[in-house]
């Protein structure tokens, strides 16, 4: 299987770009096939106030289908998110604080 | 599109009228949000040059550089913006600073060019025209074509001349159009946003930045093949744009082609030596292609400009773990987790290897 790290790196760029997400607080990076996630995660023109349900589920659908096209990239064995507002508990995601 | 032909909005079709209104109104409405963004009032004052409200466009360019006196769009569209108000010295004025900033930038010269013969003197007018020609093969082309300049000299009979001092508004529609294949691109309307960016690159083929932004949308439509043409466009022009590499770099990655991804990341890096995201990028090429000493040599870079650089950090404790240094692997880690204590998955590494 195709495991090079600069090809995963690309594709995870252009999923990113081509995503509602604002990943202008979103760092990534990838080792040995092992993509690595961090930062804050926002979802663009999702109001800022934060906390309400609606607001929760368009941004556990996104990280739901991001951490879905990641894994989807060849070569790509595991995903590990360490996001600041975010966190995935029995494969559910939550927010750790109000939603930014 | 014929500049002498019609001037201002005039010249547009009726649904290029509709869309540009509506983006006028648009940036109208973030200006009142953001009265202190110069990018808003250079490109609202675009807009209404385009719309022939020359006094309201002067107003908005002139906000734009009390905001940023070193912008030089603002500047440039204003000089361009006198010369269409037949304000002859203060658009000479501006030129010519300019032109003393960049003295190989063959549109300054060709501009000073027009304004002289505008002002009937020909002979500052002929200096000008002949530094455009040697700064770029560009010029001797179009003036030839337009029967402006042949063997050696310049020929300018009446109909000439008229079609020769409108050659500059070029640039004016060029930086329009540029402008709002950028304002369309970011709205998801890449169709719309690469006509635009054709338009613009059309009317001024030697703008790097045009078949750069172009080469962009074309890589978010996921048209890599059409993206590469442009970037490298891009970079005959302007053979320092260090992003340019970059992003030829990246979308040879996608395509799988990482020999001639590592060669443009290798320019990138050397013309931006300074920006860690590419060593890092660089590093992960090297380490792909088991070149681990160059890979090591580029995370240690990426980590002197960012010390916090994590995944640097994590690249480069899994390749000395791979080359079983365990104490500088160990060390790396215990870095990160000095970073991020809650990094269980560092942690894990650095257990199984203490």
């Amino acid at each position: 299987m195709l495991r090079e790290d600069f090809v995963i790196q690309t594709n995870i760029r252009r999923i990113l770009i081509r995503s509602n997400i604002d990943y202008s607080e979103i760092t990534f990076g990838t080792v040995r096939g092992v993509v690595y996630i961090q930062g804050t995660f926002k979802v663009s023109g999702i109001s800022t106030d934060g906390g309400s349900r609606d607001t929760e589920d368009i941004v556990t659908k996104t990280l739901r289908s991001l951490e879905l096209k990641i894994r989807g990239i060849p070569g790509v064995v595991d995903v590990k998110f360490q996001l600041l507002n975010w966190k995935k508990e029995k494969g559910q995601w939550m927010p750790t604080k109000k939603v930014e | 599109m014929d500049a002498d032909k019609k001037s201002g909005i005039r010249q547009f079709k009726g649904k290029q009228v509709k869309l540009y209104k509506q983006i006028s109104i648009e940036i109208e409405k973030e200006i009142q949000i953001h009265p202190n963004y110069a990018d808003l009032h250079n490109q609202f004052g675009l807009l209404l040059m385009v719309e022939g409200d020359s006094e309201g466009a002067e107003s908005h360019f002139l906000e734009a550089l009390s905001l940023n006196s070193k912008y030089r769009e603002a500047n440039l569209n204003l000089g361009f913006l006198y010369i269409e108000m037949k304000r002859w010295k203060e658009a000479e004025d501006i030129f010519l600073s300019e032109g003393r900033r960049y003295p190989k930038d063959g549109f300054l010269h060709h501009t000073l060019g027009v304004l002289y013969f505008q002002t009937e003197r020909q002979k500052e007018a002929l200096v000008h025209i002949r530094k455009a020609i040697q700064c770029h093969p560009y010029y001797r082309d179009y003036y030839r074509k337009r029967g402006v300049w042949h063997r050696g000299k310049v020929h300018l009979d009446q109909k000439r001349e008229r079609v020769f001092k409108k050659i500059h508004l070029n640039y004016h529609y060029a930086q329009f159009h540029n402008f709002i294949g950028l304002y369309l691109a970011k709205k998801g309307k890449s169709i719309q946003a690469v006509r635009e960016l054709k338009k613009a690159a059309k009317l001024k083929p030697d703008e790097f930045l045009f078949h750069a932004n172009l080469g962009t949308v074309y890589y978010y439509q996921g048209a890599y093949r059409k993206a590469i043409q442009e970037y490298k466009k891009a970079l005959e022009i302007d053979p320092l744009f260090g992003m340019g590499y970059a992003n030829l770099s990246y979308t040879y990655g996608l395509i799988n082609r990482t020999r001639e991804a590592l060669r443009y990341m290798e320019r990138a890096v050397r013309l931006n030596p300074h920006y860690a995201d590419l060593h890092y990028n660089l590093a992960l090429l090297y380490s792909d292609r088991k070149r681990y000493e160059k890979a090591i040599s580029e995370l240690k870079k990426a980590l002197r400009i960012n010390s916090n650089y994590l995944f640097a950090r994590i690249n480069l404790g899994v390749l000395y773990e791979e080359q079983k240094k365990w104490n500088k692997a160990r060390r790396e880690y215990r870095k990160i987790l000095e970073i991020t204590p809650d990094n269980e998955d560092v942690r894990r590494r650095l257990e199984r290897i203490s």
